[in-house]
């Protein structure tokens, strides 16, 4: 059910993964989906909270509630975000 | 009431301030360092309540969450959860969080709280907190979780008093989790987060950009500029060793002179003198002087985990890594094998990959450690002829550690090719913590820890070896004119049976015993050295280093060539590069990688290997006319 959920923001203009965003932007987690799930909640990237993504490259560093944090593009690929809504 | 003493257990998130805590609650100095992860085993401590009651505190490693993704996770949770057999639940657990990021770090205490265990929250570097614009209120946060919680600065000790006044019986009832609703416990837990955050933590902007998003965009993590950075800062640390410490070394070099000078005069001309100021004093200060060089890589090494720069590093590193088969992780081990190999294996347990950690542990004994050094320094100016301190002796010096490290990247791809993909991968993750000023009173305590264990080491087993090494060198006596002492002694004769094994090395019997002493512990090298060539104490620093040199120029093989050519130091220098000669190394690999295996043949390996090196250096270095 979620899964159908997800297949469908996928194919709205808003949706994308984090790698896919541009370094400097405000973005906001949509939905995680992965095997990296788990472990990216613990670290703070939940569902509704807003990342700016500071830079780009093998590795991603956002900034997450305050904390910095660099992780693996493998992990950004299972963030899906889309712009805040202002 | 029972008499046994209750327990509290610190958990929190890693790098968010539970050892400066556990320090200022039980008045110990463990090692603090920003950098997630520097806990990687259990601390227990005492402490009193205001009420005198004594406490048990136990220091766990940092954990994001009760599902334990490496080992050093999974110590505290298999703690917390009663997994441990024989030992008893915690009758407190002190949870820490990071008030400027209480949105990750509620969820590890909403999980205590759901365990139905006591919890008090510790609301740690408030200071920071509201710097940022984060407005707090302690408050409300404990009427909505129902738990006690203290706002503290722990490092600055504020706070530390009203958490004891939290520690004090009867404890806090057990709270109610009352997020709990729906089946999923994850979501239910966050909404309440998100909740509880709007209220008790309203932060007026989320992204700010602060001093440190600045440096660390413009500068420290810039693509060109970070690794420009990143090789300055090595770069000068390595020349703020070679330079700083020239001062106390002049010291350390006279207090001892002072000393031998005044043995020999008190005591009457005859093998106790020789024994007490040949054997005894100049054994040790051969040893002691390089001090001044260790505390200074221990507190650059310190200096630059506590500001927050090491997890930088890290992250610049990781790409760098990556091309070894390792990650990002795999930086602070290595990078502290280059003050010991000790600590640098033992913290590989931050590592979540089983493989990659092994082969880390396989290859931190390759950065070249502090007690490689005083080889180095008495080798480096001898092949440049110069006095100590110049820019060139700090090149030649980085080449060595560059020489060892890539070497090291080359055996670690080989080996992490050679055991197979990860059957469980571990993304790469890393927290980059705000930048702090250092805490000096830490990396003081941390640098004097260091600095009294490399003295008792001079005290224990250098000082053993070096009169054994006088002995050796001395006895048996020989009273024929012609015959030179040393190749009489049985140093001598042990020399000439090993010579022909280091010959192709470039070594002479004399370097070969040197070598073969020191694989008790490396700086052994220089105190055998200075016995073997007989180097008297001169009436100054100058004229003692002179003599040396003296002694070092003058030796000769026995047709008359020199023995120290410039590629016979190379060679030396290569030696001592690549071997293993660290028993206590080879017992942490054992405990660490848990298998003989490992050990053993790190030590075979790594042996043969300087002896393959040095061979082929000296050889094609021969072949080529050097």
């Amino acid at each position: 059910m979620m899964h159908h959920d997800f297949e469908r923001d996928l194919g709205a203009d808003s949706a994308m993964t984090l790698n896919q965003a541009g370094v400097g932007c405000d973005v906001q987690i949509r939905v995680l989906s992965g095997p990296g799930c788990e472990r990216l909640r613990d670290l703070g990237f939940c569902e509704q909270m807003q990342v700016r993504k500071l830079a780009h490259g093998r590795n991603l560093i956002c900034s997450i509630c305050g904390t910095k944090m660099a992780i693996s593009r493998d992990l950004a690929e299972q963030v899906f975000v889309e712009p805040v809504s202002v | 009431m029972s008499k046994e003493a209750k327990t509290i257990a610190l958990v929190g998130n890693p790098n968010v301030g539970k050892t400066t805590l556990f320090n200022a609650l039980t008045g110990s100095t463990h090692q603090v360092g920003n950098f997630a992860g520097v806990t990687v085993s259990i601390k227990i401590g005492e402490m009193f309540t205001p009420h005198g009651d004594k406490l048990q505190v136990l220091d766990f490693p940092g954990c994001y969450s009760l599902k334990a993704a490496s080992k050093d996770e999974q110590v505290a949770v298999d703690f917390l959860t009663g997994k441990i057999e024989g030992e008893k639940q915690a009758d407190l657990v002190v949870c820490m969080v990071d008030a400027s990021a209480l949105e990750r770090h509620l969820q590890l205490a909403l999980q205590l709280i759901e365990m139905k265990l006591p919890v008090v929250i510790a609301l740690n570097m408030v200071d920071m907190a509201e710097k940022s614009g984060l407005r707090l209120d302690p408050l409300k946060m404990s009427e909505e979780l129902n738990v006690p919680v203290v706002a503290m600065q722990a490092d600055i000790g504020k706070g530390v008093v009203e958490l004891k006044q939290a520690l004090r019986l009867p404890y806090p009832a057990l709270a109610d989790a009352h997020w709990k609703a729906g089946k999923d416990a994850d979501a239910s837990r966050r909404d309440f987060i998100l909740k509880l955050c709007a209220i008790a933590a309203r932060r007026p902007d989320q992204h700010q950009l602060t001093l440190a998003d600045k440096l660390d965009h413009k500068l420290f993590l810039h693509p060109f500029f970070g690794w420009l950075s990143f090789l300055g800062i090595m770069f000068t640390v390595f020349w703020a060793i070679f330079s700083l410490s020239g001062i106390p070394m002049g010291w350390i070099e006279a207090a001892f002179e002072a000393l031998g000078d005044c043995a020999a005069g008190i005591m009457p001309k005859g093998d106790f003198q020789s024994l007490l100021v040949d054997g005894v004093i100049g054994g040790i200060g051969g040893v002691v002087i390089f001090l001044p060089q260790i505390v200074l890589l221990f507190f650059f090494i310190g200096l630059l985990e506590s500001s927050g720069y090491m997890s930088r590093a890290a992250y610049l590193m990781d790409g760098f890594m990556s091309k070894a088969g390792l990650s990002g992780k795999a930086f602070l081990p290595l990078f502290s094998s280059y003050a010991c190999a000790i600590p640098g294996v033992m913290a590989t347990r931050t590592i979540g990959s089983a493989k990659e950690r092994l082969v880390t542990i396989f290859v931190a004994p390759w950065m070249s450690c502090s007690a490689r050094l005083p080889v180095y320094f008495l080798i480096v100016p001898l092949l440049l002829h110069e006095e100590e301190g110049s820019w060139k002796q700090a090149l030649v010096l980085f080449s060595i550690y560059a020489v060892g490290t890539l070497s090291a990247f080359i055996v670690a791809k080989l080996l992490r090719n050679k055991l197979g993909p990860e059957t469980d991968p571990q993304p790469f993750v890393l927290e980059l913590p705000a930048y702090r000023k250092p805490q000096w009173p830490y990396i003081l305590r941390h640098v004097a820890k260091r600095g009294f264990a490399f003295i008792r080491k001079a005290g224990g087993i250098i000082l053993g070896l070096s009169i054994l090494l006088w002995a050796l060198s001395t006895y048996p006596k020989t009273d024929d004119e012609g015959v030179d002492p040393i190749s009489y002694s049985a140093m001598g004769r042990m020399g000439k049976v090993i010579e022909p094994v280091v010959k192709p090395l470039g070594f002479d019997g004399r370097i070969g015993t040197a070598v073969l002493t020191s694989f008790a512990a490396r700086e052994v090298f220089n105190s055998s050295l200075s016995i073997i060539l007989r180097v008297e104490q001169g009436d100054d620093d100058v004229e003692t280093r002179d003599r040396m040199r003296e002694r070092i120029h003058a030796a000769t093989w026995p047709d008359g060539r020199p023995l120290f050519t410039p590629l016979t130091l190379i060679s030396i220098l290569v030696f001592f590069i690549y071997a293993l000669q660290c028993l206590p190394t080879s017992a942490v690999v054992l405990r660490e990688a848990g298998s003989w295996k490992w050990a053993v043949g790190q030590f075979a390996f790594m042996s043969s290997f300087a002896y393959m090196a040095s061979l082929l250096v000296y050889q094609i270095g021969s072949l080529l006319g050097f």
